[in-house]
């Protein structure tokens, strides 16, 4: 039957080898080659996009994206998992909780960027509010701050973080914290011992799925960042869309893509590892 | 079963909740309000919407996302709705390779992918356009409809069709009359997910789009850095809406009942 | 399967990869001869025309005069910057006939082989062009170019915010005004200005000065709210912003709606630019391109724009249509302006610069 199989699955293959495979090969191509004279690529072999790459302030970028997606990550971690749990304890609420995380989940992600503008920038609602109830005098700046910029990565990929811990907590058999606390275990030592183990995977999990996005992501900084708090994303988008550096962008990309690949072998390790403890 | 959670913990969450979903809820609210420029309340207003339907260029772009979002649904529907089959259904040599094939694009950050296409289209000199987005947007939406349709066909029960063909119905009789319909459900469900996705792409159609083919998002988006206030509450009241109840149809079929057709 | 069957199976597949891979080579290094004999004839009005501008760059009515006169459906896409325009044009965005390029784009796009000659027998408005905008450096022979609009780069300021009116580029280094000056979101115009700053060419290619440049742009940035173009305009109006680096015109459109705001040349000096109509090389409608270029030569049509945008028109016919015009700059003014040239090979050297800017 393999044959048939190929007939059947040769059409997504054969699309995504050509419309993704080809592509990021191109680029890779592009990474090792000179940049012509106003922009795009000149036949030839040359490490120069790479070693462009290596001094402090392109450095500095890659680690502001590696800091901010981090804190995005550890965040979401803490507003995510009372979220998760309380969830998976409400019984008939359940239903209606957990829709109201999916939502903005699918929601325009344009548009909730947008709604963070709305509410942080100098005529902003939190600013209108905070003078008109005489707190302070004159607005706060909190548009364009790598603040405003953490606090749009939380709002996007807080519902990543949760769905995947609640999907794990909801495994969770409540005879066997029971069990613990009549066997005379403290609140703290019940959580560690029985609740987190098992949500583990649903953390590794949610952690991945907020932190790759966050490494990529490009409209948060953009419109929260006010081109000031570049990440990878923005180098990227900026060389190809202005600066014109093909070679200088694909080699980012490339760097940016070895990121995330570094992020989802060590989820794949701990998942193997979770899964050898459970 | 439901236990106490703690108040503490429970005001938390709540907190949480409100910051999930406050920011769009004021945004709509505002839609509707009347001054122009500052964020106090100044009355009701529905002119901002009345303004987007004489906008032809919102609503040219808006048909130009819809027509896009078919196409590429389309596309992506149909091919991936195959290669679900395949491997759900049939023995593939190399299946592992095409399971990382299927995922690496939904790790793949947009703006890459979005640059590496344009880096393909550029070189083999195909011009920009909305040919070139639906070719992009069938790419990122495939592997989500193969998601969708594998859980639906792993949760399908094979002893209807395994009875229709010891009653002796071909193969392909056995799919168009059984398989299918206890599939179609799943197979929606994939489509508006792809469709949903579509509408609201903006990075990876900035860069491959062409002369006179602005798509919705990238009219909002300019909109958003040129404050056009307040009209860009109202069509983003709008595209939630839209995007809301096209979500909760997709998780209505998602839950269908397996043998609820025919 | 058979043992036979299988070679097969892959050598076929083996072949269309190879295949596809060739092609992918053999047509990126293709370009067709374009054709632009000045003498050439044009095919018959078209139904259709697509432009590319900048944004705010066009009366209201401009565009749908023109549709309804000669009966062709106008795409209009707008950009923020000439670099963007360049890098969507070399991308791959062949549909556009008529581009507006800065006069130091002229030299890239030509050799890029992105635009061609017009043929300007279909062009007879020319003759309303004033003579000082002709036969300019970077188009001498006025084989490519329609001048379009004239621009003076400066600073946009709130009378009723700043506790004193600017007077150089210097302003942006104070610091007690951080957060609430804004510079273009554009490499010539923000790398520009510290070159002036420091008495020095805009057109620099000196990797020393442009050092020096980087180093008071990144000062600067500090107290930058954040790098944008045009549409500052609705933050200086609102007050979010209350001194921009900003595009005459752009300030003239934003004073209309806030009359507290004001436009400086700095004393160290600034930029001047042309803009050009420009047909693209692979044009699908050139006949309603040479049209519409003969359509914007009009004086009645140009006087609109310039009172509708704020900017220079380089049409002595519009120019005396107009009961306020924007005033070419005085002799004195002059001194300190200077007009934005190609950087050729350096180019690449000012976007290194201009990348490092943003990412500090």
């Amino acid at each position: 039957m393999s044959r048939r199989g190929w007939s059947l699955a040769g059409p997504g293959v054969g699309w995504l080898v050509v419309f993704f495979v080809a592509p990021l090969a191109l680029i890779a191509a592009f990474s090792v080659m000179p940049r012509g004279p106003y922009g795009g690529v000149e036949p030839g072999l040359t490490l120069e996009a790479y070693q462009r790459f290596l001094v402090p302030i392109y450095l500095t970028t890659l680690g502001r994206t590696v800091v901010l997606s981090l804190a995005c990550t550890a965040l979401c971690l803490l507003l995510g998992f009372p979220v998760a749990y309380a969830i998976s304890r409400s019984g008939r609420w359940k239903t209606l909780l957990l829709v109201l995380v999916v939502l903005p989940l699918w929601s325009s992600f344009l548009v909730r960027t947008f709604a963070m503008i709305f509410l942080l920038r100098d005529t902003g609602l939190i600013n209108e509010w905070l003078l008109a109830a005489g707190i302070i005098e004159r607005p706060l700046t909190l548009l364009y701050t790598p603040g405003a910029v953490l606090a749009g990565l939380v709002y996007g990929f807080l519902p990543f973080m949760i769905l995947p811990i609640y999907a794990s907590l909801e495994k969770l058999d409540l005879a066997l914290l029971e069990a613990a606390e009549a066997l005379g275990a403290r609140p703290v030592a019940r959580f560690r011992r029985v609740v987190l183990p098992l949500a583990l995977p649903g953390i590794a999990a949610g952690s991945l799925l907020v932190f790759v996005p966050a490494l990529g992501s490009f409209l948060t900084p953009d419109l929260l960042g006010g081109a000031k708090q570049l990440m990878i994303g923005n180098l990227i988008q900026n060389q190809f869309a202005t600066a014109r550096n093909w070679p200088f962008g694909s080699a980012a990309s490339l760097v940016m893509l070895t990121l995330v690949l570094a992020a989802v072998v060590a989820w794949l390790r701990l998942r193997d590892r979770a899964e050898e403890l459970a | 079963m439901t236990t106490r959670i703690r108040p503490g913990v429970a005001a938390f969450v709540g907190a949480v909740y409100l910051f999930l979903h406050v920011p769009v809820a004021v945004l709509i609210a505002f839609s509707f309000n009347a001054s122009r420029f500052s964020a106090a309340w100044s009355g009701f207003t529905l002119d901002w919407y009345r303004h987007l339907f004489e906008r032809d260029d919102l609503l040219r772009a808006t048909a130009r996302s819809l027509l896009v979002g078919v196409s590429a649904t389309a596309i992506a529907t149909v091919i991936g709705t195959l290669l679900a089959l395949a491997l759900a259904r049939h023995r593939i040599r190399g299946r592992r390779a095409v399971e990382a094939l299927l995922y690496a694009p939904v790790v793949t950050p947009e703006v890459v992918a979005g640059v590496s296409l344009l880096m393909l289209f550029a070189s083999v000199g195909i011009p920009l356009g909305l040919g070139t987005i639906v070719l992009a947007h069938a790419t990122f939406c495939l592997p989500f409809v193969v998601i969708v349709v594998l859980a639906r066909l792993s949760g399908m029960d094979r002893s209807l069709e395994e009875a229709a063909m010891i009653l002796g119905a071909d193969e392909i009789a056995t799919f168009r009359r059984v398989t299918l319909p206890q599939l179609a459900p799943g197979v929606l469900a994939a489509a508006l997910l792809a469709f949903t996705l579509s509408i609201d792409d903006f990075v990876i159609t900035s860069f491959v789009a062409g002369p006179g083919s602005s798509t919705l998002p990238m009219l909002v988006y300019s909109m958003v850095r040129r404050n056009v206030e307040p009209t860009v509450n109202a069509i983003s009241a709008i595209i939630v809406v839209a995007t809301t109840i096209l979500i909760v149809a997709a998780e209505r079929l998602t839950h269908a009942s397996p043998d609820g057709r025919e | 399967m058979s043992a036979t069957e299988r070679p097969q199976h892959w050598s076929r597949r083996e072949l269309l990869r190879w295949l596809g891979l060739a092609a992918l080579g053999g047509c990126a290094g293709r370009r067709r001869p374009i054709d632009d004999h000045p003498d050439r004839t044009l095919p018959p009005l078209e139904r259709e025309l697509a432009i590319y501008n900048w944004s705010d760059y066009v009366a209201p009515d401009t565009i749908p005069n023109f549709e309804r006169e000669f009966g062709v459906r106008v795409t209009y896409d707008v950009f923020e910057s000439n670099e963007e325009m360049l890098a969507k044009l070399q991308a791959g965005a062949r549909g556009y006939d008529l581009v507006v390029a800065g006069g130091n784009f002229i030299a890239p796009l030509v050799a890029l082989g992105l635009v061609a000659r017009p043929s300007w027998r279909y062009v007879p408005n020319l003759i309303n062009l004033s003579p000082r905008f002709r036969g300019l450096p970077f188009d001498p022979g006025n084989d490519f170019t329609v001048p379009y609009q004239w621009a003076i780069t400066g600073i946009a300021w709130r009378r009723d915010l700043l506790p004193s009116p600017p007077i150089g580029w210097a302003l942006f280094h104070d610091s007690s005004l951080r957060g609430k000056l804004t510079q273009l979101d554009d490499m010539r115009d923000a790398i520009g200005a510290w070159l002036r700053y420091r008495r020095r060419s805009i057109n620099s290619t000196d990797p020393a000065f442009l050092a020096e440049a980087r180093a008071d742009a990144i000062w600067a940035k500090a107290n930058l709210k954040a790098y944008i173009s045009a549409p500052v305009k609705a933050q200086l109006v609102t007050g979010d912003v209350w001194a921009a680096q900003l595009w005459n015109g752009d300030a003239t459109q934003a004073r209309a709606e806030q009359p507290a705001i004001e436009f400086t040349i700095p004393a160290e000096g600034s930029s001047m630019w042309l803009d050009n109509l420009v047909l693209t090389s692979r044009a699908p409608h050139p006949r309603a391109a040479h049209e519409f270029m003969n359509y914007i030569l009009r004086p009645d049509v140009g006087a609109a724009i310039s009172a509708a945008t704020g900017y220079g028109t380089p049409n002595d016919a519009a120019l005396s249509l107009l009961t306020d015009p924007v005033r070419y700059p005085s002799p004195l003014e002059l001194e300190r302006l200077e007009w934005a040239a190609d950087l050729g090979r350096a180019t690449a050297l000012w976007d290194q610069i201009w990348t490092e800017i943003k990412a500090a």
